[in-house]
């Protein structure tokens, strides 16, 4: 890397520097939504995508459904180490392995190296919810799991172009263990949408030089670290303590877990410590250490201001200790798929843990994620129709010491950007008849300021041959209230036969 | 012949175009009268008749067609300003309008509300009835529950109701009896309908678009008939068209049965003056921006169309009818520029507004906003403000900028300012770029036709961050609004869903829905007296391939739906997923679908040619007023820069930046790689030096 000291900082550029990155990052997540094919992706948007620099330090990224969003510069950086000496331009490289820092096996990613002459100075990255990638089951979500291998197709960092050559034996190896050819498509698209990034750093640097480039780069993460941490000293130092609960492990009912975060703020760092959460489970309900940082990382996100940009600079005076073999760490080879959805009872214990001491900053709970997937023959068409209800499946958020919350956003990790199909398509696309989509009274809890609602959901199933799979929470405890606030209501699924 | 009037009314100002007879075009502004626009508008009319020697009694009825921008309907969406509307909906489903599918913009934000429905629960019934995904009936709609509703709207004093059930698009049957009662028993109740409105598949941009259109329709109604009533007592009786959001006129009673089509009446008219001052270049395509007070928009012109979204989002309200695509962002002269706690400068999105307004003002604002940069780059000659009907205060400006962005960046006020200008530059460039990226094209191959007072000192850095080579600022750019009216013809958009493969399309079905929408739309032009040979139509198909998600647009051959025609609509359809998306699946013999059926009907109106100006030599040293110091920006720093008189310039005139073109309504930049040239019709056009052109 070229000495970067005698660069004069120019602060206004910093500013504007700042200001491409973050265009360039949301081109490169309009192209993966406009071109991507399963629901998952370019509807729902269950996808991230980003720039990172040579070291895989987050540059920026364009953060859709925030929970995937803080594994790429780990994964990015392991990359940069496993094949150093061995990065050339035109290469592409695929992982989900949560083994080597994935968040959830579905979650595939695609990184670019990206070289400005013989040099290399960044990478761009995509990384979504792919409808499938192997393992026992269609779709990935298998309860009955209790090793990686039968939820997936590991993908430890893996070269699938080389200087711009398909390897077609390793692409043929990783798709011939998938089922469905849309995945080939959407990771194409994932390749395109890092090809988009390419182009468009490599263009800001021809236009102001690497070095100045790299000078301003460390002054953007350093602008971004004083707002995190001027965030981070208006907290009062000191170690807070919080719980959130874990039920049912999918394998053993009335199985309970307890997830115990212990947060030290002193000064200008705040350390979160996961050692006294509970073992890992013998089902698939277990974090992985990426899954449950990223949970982290967008509650605390939350709680300070939403201006920060978003690079290196912002999460580096966060710390964390996730110990292995822990609920939130899973030790090889655990099955791990639920992982992301360990972030609600996360964030409980988080927000517990700091409502005390900054009770104008936090939210009370959040409704927790209950999921129904239906699947079957549409007697109409004689086809194959899969629907996630997604409109089912989003409850409140959280109120505010001045500010009630938000109805029908669904949980924490999604925060209002998993979109409800529309109601006349979800007639169109599956034999079901909606009956009703309604906010639920009362669903949030009581307050001065009020809980999000809920909805109540009522369809009629329109095939024969139907299969209905749930997953989820929130049907033993509810969003809790805080300050003297209420409760929010339980989630429910219930199947009424004629 | 006789005269032909654009009026385009602002926030602040009502800018008109006139068109007289001898083909002379004459700008005029006036300023606004936000409590009954109306009255503003007759006022402009009254001024240009003065210029005339005319009084308004003498110069009104010599008035043939007057082309109306206003901004009531969406002033009334932004400030909640609307009727009080009723909807009737199906049973269940009430809540859909408020939900806005579960959306929350700002992820990390927890203050961050929902917006405030149009129509309050109480106020939106679930009525009993249901049709299924074809249009068949489940269960009969309930008349007693439409009734009691009604009954209910009336004690509360609904004065808008809309209608809008599940799957309606497929069978307007529930809808039209609902419609019935509704008209017997609240006569005088407004009334939108979404299957007349609107009768398209996907329900919450049908019950949001329906509801929107109701509670807008009263505001619209009540100002027309006061500006009919104005107009007519003043002794008008030629014919008054309304701007539409499509970029398209229509008489007042098409614009109060589709009032929601006026939402964005008032820009929809720059890209059609943009491609008249773009044609003469032998362009015809172009990026129109408009940079004002709070905002700056991007709009574009494609092969001399407008380009447009059949779906748009008004304050995050969905609205489902065509529109003047157009990117909008919190950027303009009065955007404040601020520091945040990371020590990086930001410009808006918060405005100094008309009051403050920039320090500069003198009217009690003290931040820094993007005028009083602009002052202290010595662009805007405190003296020569609006040609001098304005002073300017230079060391409140100065002032505001180093106290507020200077200090705390250990700078001194011209390199705050500097700083201030190219950070709202970048702003604007992204923006421009966000629109053009979205459509899968390349900025570089469209010049930039500038519009408003503010734009003119930023467009050469937005085009050079951008690289584009050619800027156009037309000698209407402070109204081009008002210009672009004059170059708009009447226009009506139909569009019907049928939900089918490509591979089991019924033809005659098809062939009846257009036939069906033509008919509708040749008639209603013919009622607005459009000759039959004015009459274009086009028809489009929203295709995707099966399974996916988002369709496509594409247009064919006008005609009804021949073996041919659908064919050409999948060649169009493989080539336009290439071109946005970056592939295609015509080789995999993957199956589409089609999902709408549109057709737009366009009568032809006269227009204005262009002002032509005899051609003069290159020299421009008639013009030169003098030089001032002021900032170079491609050179960072600061010098001398030549300052022309624009009304002076003839053309032929040809000068190298870095120059100022001073006008009365606006101040032009030519930077240091641009040269400027006036065209024959009177147009600033700034070239990249050394550039193809």
């Amino acid at each position: 890397m070229s000495p970067v000291s005698n660069v004069k900082i120019d602060k206004i550029l910093v500013s504007i520097i700042g200001r491409a990155l973050k265009a360039f990052t949301d081109e490169m997540s309009l192209c993966m939504e406009k071109t991507t094919r399963s629901p998952i992706l370019c509807e729902a948007k269950d996808f991230v995508t980003g720039l990172y620099d040579a070291e895989g330090r987050m540059l920026e990224q364009t953060e859709n459904l925030p929970i995937l969003s803080f594994s790429l510069s780990p994964v990015c950086e392991h990359i940069a180490k496993k094949f150093a000496g061995n990065i050339f331009p035109g290469d592409v490289f695929f992982h989900n392995d949560v083994f080597s820092l994935g968040n959830q096996n579905n979650d595939v990613a695609a990184f670019k190296p990206i070289f400005h002459g013989e040099i290399l100075v960044g990478w761009a990255a995509a990384k979504g919810h792919m409808a499938d990638i192997g393992g026992n089951v269609r779709g990935g979500y298998n309860p009955n799991a209790t090793e990686v291998w039968q939820e997936a197709l590991r993908i430890p960092a893996v070269k699938v172009v080389e200087r711009g050559v398909l390897r077609e034996d390793v692409w043929d190896l990783i798709f011939a263990n998938v089922r469905l050819d849309i995945v080939q498509e959407d990771m194409r698209a994932e390749i395109g949408a890092c090809t988009v990034g390419e182009r468009l750093l490599n263009g800001l640097i021809d236009k102001y030089g690497l070095d100045v480039f790299e000078a301003h780069k460390l002054a953007l993460f350093e602008a971004s670290r004083k707002m995190m941490l001027a965030e981070i000293r208006s907290i009062p130092n000191g170690t807070y303590s919080g719980e959130g609960m874990v039920y049912f492990d999918g394998k053993h009912p009335g199985s309970e877990f307890t997830i115990r975060v212990k947060i030290t703020v002193e000064d200008e760092e705040v350390l979160f410590d996961y050692s006294d959460t509970d073992a890992q489970t013998k089902g698939f309900v277990n974090g992985t250490y990426t899954s449950s940082a990223s949970a982290t990382l967008l509650t605390f996100l939350q709680m300070v201001n939403p201006d920060i940009p978003h690079n290196h600079g912002m999460t580096e005076p966060i710390r964390m200790i996730i110990p292995e073999g822990t609920l939130l760490n899973a030790a090889y080879p655990a099955a791990t798929t639920f992982g992301n959805h360990l972030c609600p009872p996360n964030a409980d214990a988080i927000i517990r843990a700091l409502a005390p001491v900054i009770p104008e900053r936090v939210t009370a709970g959040w409704n927790n994620l209950l999921c129904s997937l239906s699947s079957g023959e549409d007697p109409r068409k004689g086809d194959a129709y899969v629907d996630i209800l997604f409109m089912g499946l989003k409850g409140g958020s959280g109120a505010m010491c001045d500010c009630d919350g938000y109805d029908h956003i669904g949980m924490i990790d999604a925060s209002g950007g998993l979109l409800d199909q529309d109601y006349e398509m979800f007639e169109q696309q599956t034999p079901h008849t909606l009956i009703e989509h309604e906010y639920l009274t009362d669903s949030a809890g009581a307050g001065e300021f009020r809980g999000g609602l809920g909805v109540r959901t009522l369809y009629k199933v329109g095939s024969d041959d139907t299969q209905i799979v749930t997953f989820g929470d929130g049907d033993v405890e509810g969003a809790f209230g805080l300050f003297g606030g209420g409760d929010g209501g339980l989630n429910l699924i219930e199947l009424r036969q004629p | 012949m006789s005269y032909k009037i654009g009026i385009d009314v602002g926030g602040t100002f009502t800018d008109l175009y006139l068109w007289s007879p001898d083909g002379e075009l004459q700008s005029h502004k006036t300023l606004s009268t936000p409590k009954d626009p109306s009255v503003g508008v007759l006022t402009g009319i009254e001024q240009l008749g003065e210029t005339k020697g005319l009084s308004l009694a003498q110069f009104a009825p010599q008035l043939g067609t007057i082309v109306h921008g206003t901004t009531v309907t969406t002033n009334a969406t932004l400030t909640r300003g609307g009727a009080k509307t009723g909807l009737l909906t199906t049973r269940g489903v009430r809540d859909a309008l408020e939900m806005r599918r579960g959306v929350r913009e700002e992820q990390y934000n927890n203050r961050f509300t929902n917006v405030e429905p149009l129509v309050p629960r109480a106020l939106r019934c679930g009525i009993g009835g249901r049709l299924d995904s074809t249009g068949a009936e489940i269960e009969a709609l309930s008349e007693r529950e439409v009734l009691e509703a009604l009954e209910f709207f009336k004690a509360e004093g609904v004065e808008a109701i809309a209608i809008c059930f599940m799957n309606s698009f497929a069978n307007p049957a529930h809808e039209a009896a609902a419609a019935e009662l509704v008209r017997k028993q609240m006569p005088d109740a407004y009334l939108s309908v979404s299957s007349q409105l609107l009768p398209t598949v996907r329900f919450y941009n049908r019950i949001s678009t329906t509801v929107l259109n109701a509670y807008v329709g009263p505001i619209l109604e009540n100002y027309l008939s006061s500006l009919t009533g104005r107009l007519a007592d003043a002794g008008f009786d030629g014919v008054l068209h309304v701007m539409q959001s499509n970029g398209g006129v229509a008489p007042p009673e098409v614009a109060r049965e589709r009032p929601a089509t006026t939402l964005l009446s008032g820009p929809a008219g720059g890209p059609g003056a943009a491609v008249a001052c773009s044609r003469p270049l032998d362009y015809n395509s172009a990026i129109v921006v408009d940079m004002g007070g709070t905002s700056f928009d991007a709009s574009l012109v494609q092969d001399g169309e407008a380009a447009m979204y059949n779906e748009s989002d008004i304050e995050r309200l969905r609205i489902a009818l065509p529109m003047l695509a157009i990117t909008t962002i919190g950027a303009g002269g009065g955007s404040i520029g601020w520091i945040d706690d990371g020590g990086l400068l930001r410009m808006g999105p918060e405005s100094a507004g008309a009051l403050p307004g920039p320090a500069c003002y003198g009217r009690g604002g003290t931040r820094p906003a993007c005028t009083d940069a602009n002052v202290v780059l010595g662009y805007l000659d405190p003296a020569f403000f609006a040609g001098g009907k304005m002073e300017l205060d230079a060391e409140a400006a100065t002032t505001a900028v180093l106290e507020h962005v200077g200090k705390p960046l250990d700078m001194d006020a011209e390199a705050a300012a500097a700083g201030m200008y190219r950070m709202i530059n970048a702003n604007m460039a992204h923006g421009v770029r966000e629109i053009t990226v979205k459509r899968g094209l390349d900025p570089r191959e469209f010049p930039m036709v500038v519009a408003g007072g503010a734009g003119s000192l930023h467009a050469c850095m937005i085009a050079r961050e951008l690289d584009m080579p050619t800027l156009i600022v037309p000698q209407t750019a402070s109204i081009l609004c008002a210009a672009g009216m004059l170059y708009s013809d009447l226009r009506h958009d139909f569009v019907r869903s049928y939900v089918t493969r490509l591979g089991s399309i019924d033809r005659a079905r098809l062939d009846g829905l257009i036939g069906e929408m033509l008919k509708e739309g040749e008639g209603q032009l013919k009622a607005e007296g459009v000759a039959a040979d004015r009459i274009e139509r086009q028809v489009f198909f929203d295709l995707r391939y099966m399974k996916q998600y988002h369709e496509v647009t594409v247009s064919v051959p006008p005609g009804t739906a021949t073996p041919d025609s659908l064919d050409a609509a999948c060649t169009a359809f493989h080539a336009e997923h290439d071109r946005l998306y970056g592939y295609e699946l015509q080789k995999e013999g993957t199956e589409l679908e089609l999902i709408n059926v549109r057709v737009r009907v366009t009568g032809v109106t006269d227009k204005p040619s262009p002002p032509k100006f005899p051609e003069g030599q290159a020299d421009a040293s008639g013009a030169l007023k003098g030089s001032r110091r002021a900032f170079l920006p491609e050179s960072d720093c600061f010098g001398d820069i030549a300052v022309y008189d624009g009304h002076k310039l003839r053309p032929g005139n040809l000068f190298s930046g870095p120059a100022l073109i001073e006008r009365i309504d606006t101040t032009i930049l030519v930077s240091e790689s641009y040269a400027a040239e006036v065209d024959i019709h009177g147009s600033y056009v700034l070239r990249q030096k050394g550039g193809q052109q």
